[in-house]
């Protein structure tokens, strides 16, 4: 987040906004303090329903979709890192994300439709994932469930999150928020299992970054 | 559920139990909208009084149908139901016309909406931006309608 901020400021540009939303089951409690500790400055939403990631069919975290003043996607759904991370696991050094996306970030703020980065309509839209009524129908699962969780009905919560996995298992979203909520957390065996499948089948963990470095 | 789950059953479950809504009333999510309805009809169906519509889902009954901005939907009177004494308006029948899925948890009396997927056509057609509604950390409802004229970067992140 501290990026999201520092980007932001850099710009500083009274036409462009950044809204940001987090999508941790633990809400305002688990997000506030990382939105407060970046001291962010651009819109700060709290989504645990993952209401963004539904409008515009995401199925992992980040990502991120770039609308023009008309309203219009010129970008879509690729992983969204603001910066290249490194973590450190044992005697492992872990890496992801890009240092690219920024730049092309700022471009687009400075030149906007005649940034190199900015993809046409025909581009995004076949970008842009279709969600089957199954998939549509997950999400109104997934909120049902975190309906009854948040008011205590344990059993009902794990019923309605297993049938939104169920509906759409292709979710990571849906897989880390529930993860995250074991013992071995999100990052553990299971993710990085999920993970490595992707890569080994050559599935999409997230649309491949278009940007040349 | 499974022992990974079980590891963690504070972190995973940690609400007190608590009414969702008053003995009587339902409860109707739709796009981030969590709506109490004080009155519905009896049955597995979910029966609204018509003036509730607007606030669930942004339509307006109008002579020509049930209306959402340029958009209106021809609805005939199979979807007004007379119980009662009382005239109520078929939620979940509409739902059904409009192909919107929804998940409803009748002992609960809660119903879940998904998207109405012509309301995500603009975005497939010609990549403009799905209008949505969120509350940001300030209380103030954001949408994407109000971010017309600007630059927009639409992020979603998690600490997990």
């Amino acid at each position: 987040m501290p990026v999201w901020q520092r980007i932001y400021e850099e710009v500083n540009d009274p036409n462009f906004v950044i809204l940001c939303a987090a999508q941790d089951t633990g809400g305002e409690a688990v997000a506030g303090p990382i939105f407060d500790a970046a001291n962010a400055t651009y819109i700060q939403v709290v989504d645990p329903d993952h209401i963004i990631s539904s409008a515009f069919n995401f199925v992992n975290v980040p990502s991120a979709a770039w609308v023009d003043e008309e309203g219009r996607i010129v970008r879509i759904d690729e992983g969204t890192y603001a910066k290249n991370h490194e973590i450190y696991k044992g005697d492992q050094t872990i890496s992801f994300g890009t240092d690219v996306y920024s730049p092309a970030l700022k471009d687009w703020i400075a030149k906007g439709k005649d940034s190199v980065h900015v993809q046409s309509a025909e581009t995004v839209t076949s970008n842009i994932r279709q969600h089957t009524p199954d998939q549509l129908l997950a999400d109104a699962s997934f909120r049902l469930a975190n309906l009854f969780r948040t008011h205590g009905y344990s059993e009902k919560a794990e019923h309605y999150w297993e049938k939104a996995r169920s509906l759409n298992p292709d979710s990571v979203n849906f897989i880390r928020q529930n993860l995250t909520l074991t013992e071995e957390g999100s990052a553990g065996e299971s993710f990085i299992k999920l993970r490595d499948g992707y890569i080994t089948e050559g599935k999409d963990y997230y649309r491949p970054l278009d940007i040349e470095s | 559920m499974s022992k990974a789950m079980m590891a963690y059953p504070d972190l995973r479950h940690p609400f007190e139990e608590k009414a969702i809504h008053p003995q009587g009333s339902a409860t109707v999510l739709y796009q981030g909208r969590n709506v109490t309805l004080s009155e519905v009809g009896d049955g597995n169906s979910l029966l609204i009084r018509p003036d509730d519509l607007p606030g669930i889902n942004g339509f307006v009954l109008k002579p020509q149908g049930a209306c959402y901005a340029d958009m209106c939907i021809p609805i005939g009177e199979s979807l007004f139901v007379e119980r009662n004494g009382k005239k109520w308006f078929d939620l979940t029948a509409f739902a059904d016309l409009l192909g919107q899925p929804y998940v409803a948890d009748i002992n609960a009396r809660v119903w879940s909406f998904a998207e109405i997927p012509s309301r995500r056509q603009d975005m497939m057609v010609d990549a403009m931006a799905p209008d949505f509604e969120v509350t940001d950390r300030e209380g103030q409802v954001v949408r994407m309608a109000d971010l017309k004229g600007k630059k927009a970067l639409i992020v979603t992140w998690s600490s997990w």
